[in-house]
């Protein structure tokens, strides 16, 4: 504890640095010294019922959901392609582009909230959002009701899975279970966290040393890397202006929802979990490569500028995150 | 009532449980509603507590990652959704639920401001964590510089963790004066960034104080304890409920025992009095002089009086062992018979189904009860019986007597002495039509026809006010207004004491004597009036009576016959069968009837139609004969007209055709018979038509008359010569043993018609046709006498259709080819009728080219028709017959389609653009093809109308008729081009091209055959291409074979040729290959050798 009290002669700046690093590391680490607990490793989710899993499985690909029959729940989340489009915006019914990139359905469950700006407590709730968007399935749970209730198989499983049938609480019941049941594990990173030294190479090593001393880890957290706080696009500097174009409603963030000033640019963390699968990256699916998503969070979310050879070994770490699904094509290395 | 007594404190009983169970059960929700809550409660302020704790630890940096945040946040949302939307605590109480509301928004609010703080808390921790490197990197350029920063950084941890230590205002001064401090230009870069981060940290620190305060603000806890509070209280007030609610159930289970020990009480009275009333019922069955037992539900007998065992003995001592119902019905049965009142025996089965109606039971010695059985209401029976022996006696004398009235043939009717009727029998219901009930209460005039005075029933009432019988005749109406006769007697009754107490009338119904009186009266007057002859016989045929008429038909009285047989009238005209088979008729089937020859008195003998009956007696023997006769000459004289009339024709008194097939069928039958021959001719005038539209019918009915005498004057008299209808005669020759023979009388006939005629003072030529068939050469030899009959007319009227078509006045020999060749039509008819649907036809393509560079400019579509059997048939063999039969109309359409289809494809592969020719018939227009139809088909296949030429024959043309102009207009207003097919052969005037829309004219083969050697054709040709040419009209020439042909025609500007010197009519694809796109070469293709 000596080591807190700043020495007046001013001489060792070692030792102050010293001092420094000591009284920062029992900040940062504080009572949990382990830090690799920041991040945690995935595991297969338990005590999901696999009736509703493959109900909801079947209704996540029916286009019956949108007004025209075109557009299914996987048709902008690929389960192949990570649970994306990799669109910089999405396609909807009648061609229709959307407003916002589509983030992941993979890991979804200790997400805090749902959509970029949080507007959804829970799977069950957000499910409403894409059915009513004119951009993307403009339909309406009565319409998607009456067109699955005309489906005799469809109406037979409901029977066999709830007392009551097809309507609208069950729907989004089963396609939240079965999202639940998207969870990608053994990524190398969780291997080597569950202690399989080989399974990280030494340039992904450093590469999660990087990610830690920048202090991206210090929101991109949890066993999502990410997914379980807000923060504001543009902490350290104007992200907006210097991506130029207009400010879009979809831009103002968390501001849509809570329409507090301090809510402006606020969006929800994404997890990194699938970051390597699922480009175009932000919530405008302005950036194509991670590499240039990793160097614009190091200047406006850190306040500086990563070198290149850091970003790639950052690169490398963030590829060690994905996990497996058996739903998820073996991406093409 | 004890049953219901039962009922009832069943029920009160049931009530109190129900009581009872109600109050455990209302106390028990209420007890969970609060425990509900209760645990809701302490969940929320445990997770309330675990968000403070986390707070704790997140603004402390103790937290590294959210992810048990998120689990809480979730935890948190869902008990809150509960305590909102889940149904605890009290509803109805407003105070709660605003509570509920406000700690509600609390807590979210807690939950965004702690969102805040995590992001807010990253960003400190970032630069807490880059700050460090930044000092690194100072370092190394300015130690005294870095380790300036390096206490602001100090400073700023210590000022987090140990507030109090280090005052914000040096701080804020010490990181000013970090800024400020020049440095060189490297250094100075580092230190802004250090700068940048410091504020940054000092910034998140005070933001997070804020929020700490607003945290602190938001009063989660203070809101719990409120809402806490509430429920509480609301508890406390159903707790104070629920006791009184218990007081309240207390009193209703007091009130409940206490209705049940009164209505126990109240049973227990009810017992005495039933007792009590039980022996009073013992005492009244007892004396009552019916007898009487009781059976209760169970059917066993509970009560019963003395003269009920009187009634039956043998019951007696029974019933100590427990007499039941059944047994009590089983002995009855062994000892006494039951009727119903109406007299049917009963069985035992009926007893049990017959409910309380009485009955009549019989005993062996000659005792009779009136039984009646009666339900109880608590299903026992009552038994009464009362002895009706002495009344069952009367009542069998009384019926003897009502049965013998009732029974008389005569109509009995008894009044009182006033005449008001008491009793009527059935007799006087059928004979009157009222019924008894109608009958009784009226007066006997009511039956009164009128014929009586009111003198004739004041001495029917003297007299029997004398106490006399009165005997006479009345004339009554019945019910329906029909009148009767009766004779009638009527007599007093008199009572005891001699006086009369009623009238009684005994009539009978004569009203059928007087009937048949008249019936006789009546046929004695038709006997003597009838126009028709009446004799009657004995059964050995001697006359016995005869009416007038037959004096007047045979002009013998009745006094001259009577006695004698009826063969006075003979007229020997009938042999002896013919007698036999009368009156064979008569014996076995008891009449006769038929045309009969007689003569009368005067010697005359006449037809009469006669009708015989044997009339037999009530043993079946025949008593007499009666013959009815009228005289029909007239009707013979007529039915001899209507004959004529039917087989001779009335206009020229020859056969009809009806005579003709009769003596046509003698004769066939005769030769046959007799093994010879002859001739049958079948006549048709030539120019009749003509005459007879040109002069009238009047002049045209006296040429037939005029011809009818001629013919038979060719002819002799053995012969027949027949009108078969309008202008056609039949000629049937006999003895016709050489076809020689035939045409002679042939020549014979055709001459003499063609002589003039003179009529009204006219002369007038005309001409004959004669069809000749030969018997028995042209039929065969099993064919039945109709069926040779008609063969040989169908036959005769062949070879008159020959000899017409071979030109006028001629005769021809029937043929057995003739039947061929139609049978052979109809045979192809038959098979184009077919040939559509079974797909046979297709398209040959000839092109026709342009005469000097031979390039190809359209196609004529050509049809064929690939027949199963025969093979390919041209359009010359086939086409007339479709335009005959009106196929031309479907075929047609299919060949407009197809080609157009064909062609317009060639276009849009642009494989070949050319011109289509195709034909056009005149029938079409008749069968409904127009330029709609064609304008359809255009748009359905694509081909523009601008590509496509008609050819019309010239006959067309010649028709002249406005309608065949506007048709073939029509199709010009389509925008297709008309062309004129085979130019030359038929009636060719030039003036009609000038009238007709034609654009293009086609030199028939016949005229290029020739050329160019053929000097009469050369010049035709050239002629017409001249003439064309002033007319503006192109020319094609049809049938081009040879190089020859080819150059002369092109010299005389011939610019479009055809013919097998190009190309034959090929198939499409051979078009596509030598004149599509790919071909090399559009060159003429000489096919000359082949053609």
């Amino acid at each position: 504890m000596e080591s807190l009290e700043y020495k007046q002669d001013g001489k060792s700046t070692a030792a102050v640095l010293y001092g420094c690093v000591c009284v920062f590391f029992l900040v940062t680490a504080g009572i949990q010294p382990a830090v690799g607990d920041s991040i945690s490793a995935l595991s297969v989710p338990e005590g999901l019922s696999e009736e509703k899993i493959r109900l909801g499985d079947k209704l996540f690909h029916d286009p019956r959901f949108s007004s025209d029959n075109s557009t299914s729940c996987a048709t902008c989340h690929n389960l192949k392609l990570g649970g994306v489009d990799n669109a910089y915006r999405s396609i909807g019914v009648g061609g229709r582009q959307g407003v916002i990139n589509s983030p992941t359905v993979y890991n979804l469950e200790l997400q805090l909230s749902y959509f970029w700006d949080g507007r959804a407590a829970s799977l069950e709730e957000q499910i409403s959002g894409p059915i009513h968007n004119p951009l993307e399935m403009r339909s309406s749970w009565e319409q998607v009701i009456g067109k699955l209730r005309e489906d005799n198989v469809l109406l037979e499983e409901f029977e066999a899975t709830y007392s009551d049938g097809i309507k609208q609480e069950n729907i989004a019941d089963a396609i939240a279970e079965f999202e639940r049941s998207l969870v990608t594990v053994d990524s190398p990173f969780d291997k080597w966290l569950n202690g399989d030294a080989a399974a990280l190479t030494d340039a992904q090593l450093r590469g999660y040393r990087l990610f830690q001393s920048y202090g991206c880890i210090a929101c991109h957290q949890g066993k999502n890397v990410g997914g379980n706080m807000y923060a504001t696009m543009g902490e350290m500097g104007d992200y907006f202006k210097s991506r130029g174009g207009e400010i879009t409603s979809a831009d103002l963030g968390r501001f849509n929802v809570t329409g507090v000033e301090s809510d402006r640019h606020v969006f929800k963390v994404p997890s990194l979990r699938l970051a390597k699968k699922t480009a175009p990256y932000f919530h405008d699916g302005s950036v194509p490569s991670l590499r240039e998503a990793i160097s614009i969070m190091g200047r406006y979310q850190l306040g500086r500028d990563i070198p290149p050879d850091e970003i790639a070994l950052i690169e490398g770490f963030i590829g060690a995150l994905a996990g497996q699904h058996p739903r998820i094509e073996a991406a093409p290395e | 009532m004890r049953i219901a007594g039962i009922k009832s404190i069943l029920l009160v009983v049931v009530a109190i449980l129900v009581v009872i169970s109600a109050y455990f059960y209302i106390q028990d929700k209420h007890l969970r509603v609060h425990s509900d809550m209760a645990i809701l409660l302490a969940q929320l302020q445990e997770l309330d507590t675990r968000i403070d704790r986390d707070v704790l630890r997140i603004s402390s940096f103790q937290l590294d990652q959210y992810d048990s945040l998120v689990e809480t946040n979730k935890e948190v949302l869902v008990a809150l959704g509960k305590l909102k939307n889940g149904g605890l605590g009290d509803k109805e109480d407003g105070v709660l639920q605003a509570e509920i509301q406000k700690y509600d928004r609390a807590v979210e609010l807690k939950m965004a401001l702690v969102e805040r703080i995590k992001s807010r808390i990253s960003v400190i921790k970032n630069s807490l964590r880059y700050i460090p490197i930044l000092l690194e990197k100072l370092e190394k350029l300015d130690d005294v510089y870095a380790a300036e920063g390096a206490r602001v950084f100090n400073y700023l941890l210590q000022y987090e963790k140990f507030k109090g230590r280090v005052a914000r205002s040096d701080l804020d001064a010490m990181v000013k004066s970090f800024a400020s401090r020049e440095v060189e230009s490297g250094v100075q870069q580092i230190g802004e960034n250090l700068t940048v981060h410091f504020n940054a940290v000092l910034s998140g620190y005070d933001r997070i104080s804020e929020l700490y305060q607003v945290i602190n603000d938001a009063g989660t806890r203070e809101h719990f304890e409120e809402l806490y509070f509430r429920h509480s209280s609301l508890q406390e007030k159903e707790v104070i409920n629920s006791r009184r609610s218990s007081l309240i159930f207390l009193v209703v289970i007091v009130f409940l025992l206490m209705g049940l020990w009164i209505m126990l009480s109240r049973l227990d009275k009810a017992r005495h009095l039933a007792e009590q009333s039980s022996t009073r019922l013992h005492d009244a069955v007892a004396s009552l002089p019916e007898a009487f037992a009781l059976f209760d539900a169970d059917n066993r007998l509970v009560l019963s009086n003395e003269h009920f065992m009187e009634f039956y003995p043998w019951l007696r001592g029974k019933q100590r062992d427990g007499l039941t119902l059944d047994s009590f019905y089983e002995e009855n049965a062994q000892h006494l018979m039951g009727f119903s009142l109406s007299g049917e025996k009963l069985s035992l089965e009926d007893l049990n189904t017959m409910g309380g109606s009485y009955y009549i039971e019989h005993r062996g010695n000659e005792r009779w009860y009136l039984a009646s059985n009666n339900e109880t209401e608590e299903g026992g029976m009552v038994c009464l019986r009362s002895d009706i022996t002495e009344a069952k006696k009367a009542e069998a004398d009384l019926r003897k007597l009502s049965r013998a009235l009732e029974q008389s043939p005569a109509s009995v009717v008894i009044t009182d002495t006033e005449g008001t009727i008491e009793y009527v029998n059935p007799k006087f219901e059928q004979a009157s039509g009222y019924s008894a009930a109608e009958a009784i209460g009226q007066n006997p005039r009511m039956l009164k026809g009128g014929e009586r005075s009111e003198e004739d029933y004041e001495e029917l009432w003297q007299t029997l006010s004398e106490g006399k019988e009165w005997r006479g005749l009345f004339h009554n109406k019945r019910k329906d207004g029909s009148m009767y006769w009766e004779s009638a007697s009527i007599s007093p009754i008199r009572g005891n004491s001699g006086e009369i107490t009623h009238y009684v009338g005994v009539k009978e119904d004569v009203t059928e004597r007087k009937k048949a009186e008249e019936q006789l009266r009546m046929n004695a007057t038709v006997f003597d009036t009838t126009a028709e002859g009446i004799m009657v016989t004995d059964p050995t045929g001697r006359i016995k009576t005869v009416n007038a008429a037959f004096t007047k038909i045979t002009g013998y009285e009745a006094e001259e016959v009577v006695g004698r047989t009826p063969k006075v009238l003979s007229s020997g005209r009938h042999d002896e069968k013919f007698y036999e088979d009368m009156w064979k008729a008569l014996t076995q089937y008891g009449n006769w009837s038929g045309e009969i020859w007689d003569r009368r008195k005067d010697g005359t003998v006449y037809p009469e139609w006669l009708s015989i009956a044997a009339i037999r007696n009530d043993r079946g023997e025949i008593n007499e004969y009666v013959a009815i006769f009228s005289d029909i000459t007239q009707r013979k004289q007529s039915e001899e007209q209507i004959l004529y009339q039917a087989n001779y024709d009335v206009l020229t008194g020859l056969p009809n055709r009806t005579l003709l097939m009769d003596r046509l069928v003698q004769t066939i039958l005769s030769a046959r018979r007799d093994d010879w021959t002859f001739g049958l001719m079948f006549v048709d005038l030539d120019r009749f038509k003509i005459v007879n539209d040109s002069f009238g019918h009047v002049t045209g009915d006296e040429l037939l008359q005029a011809v009818a005498e001629r013919l038979k004057g060719t002819v002799r008299d053995v012969d027949t010569v027949a009108r078969f209808g309008g202008d056609e005669f039949v000629v049937l020759v006999h003895g016709i043993t050489v076809a020689d023979d035939a045409m002679v009388v042939a020549n014979k006939i055709i001459h003499a018609i063609s002589e003039p005629f003179e009529l009204d003072n006219r002369s007038v030529n005309i001409g004959a046709s004669v069809g000749i068939t030969l018997f028995p050469w042209d039929v065969s030899d099993q064919e039945n006498i109709m069926e040779v009959a008609n063969t040989l007319l169908s036959n005769a009227d062949m070879a008159m259709y020959q000899a017409k078509s071979s030109g006028r006045s001629r005769y021809r020999f029937f043929q057995s080819s003739m039947q061929e060749q139609i049978k052979e039509h109809l045979a192809l008819e038959q098979d184009l009728r077919r040939a559509l649907e079974n797909d046979e036809f297709y398209l040959e393509y000839q092109p026709i080219h342009e005469a000097y560079e031979g390039e190809i400019v359209a196609v004529e579509a050509l049809l064929r028709w690939q027949h199963p059997e025969r093979g390919i048939i041209m359009p010359g063999e086939f086409i007339s017959l479709a335009e005959e039969t009106g196929l031309i109309g479907p075929i047609g359409e299919w060949v407009f389609f197809n080609a157009c289809r064909q062609v317009s494809e060639w276009h849009q592969r642009e494989e070949l653009f050319t011109r289509l020719t195709l034909n056009l018939s005149t029938r079409q227009r008749g069968l409904g093809f127009n330029s709609a139809k064609l304008a359809r088909i255009l748009g359905e296949t694509g081909l523009p109308a601008t590509a496509l030429t008609l050819e019309i024959t010239e006959n067309l043309l010649l028709e002249e008729s406005s309608e065949a102009i506007d048709w073939l207009n029509s199709f010009k207003d389509c925008g297709i081009k008309l062309s004129i097919d085979d130019f030359g052969t038929g009636y060719s005037s030039l003036g009609y091209l000038k009238r007709f829309p034609v654009d293009t004219l086609k030199i028939d083969r016949s005229f290029v055959m020739g050329l160019p050697d053929d000097t009469g054709d050369a010049s035709l040709v050239t002629a017409i291409a001249a003439m064309a040419d002033s007319l503006g009209i192109d020319i094609v020439a049809e049938g081009v074979e040879t190089e020859a042909q080819w150059r002369f025609l092109r010299d005389i500007g011939c610019d479009h040729m055809q013919g097998y010197y190009f190309s034959k009519p090929v198939s499409p694809e051979e078009i596509e290959r030598v004149y599509g796109r790919e071909s090399k070469v559009a060159e003429p293709v000489s096919t000359s050798d082949q053609a």
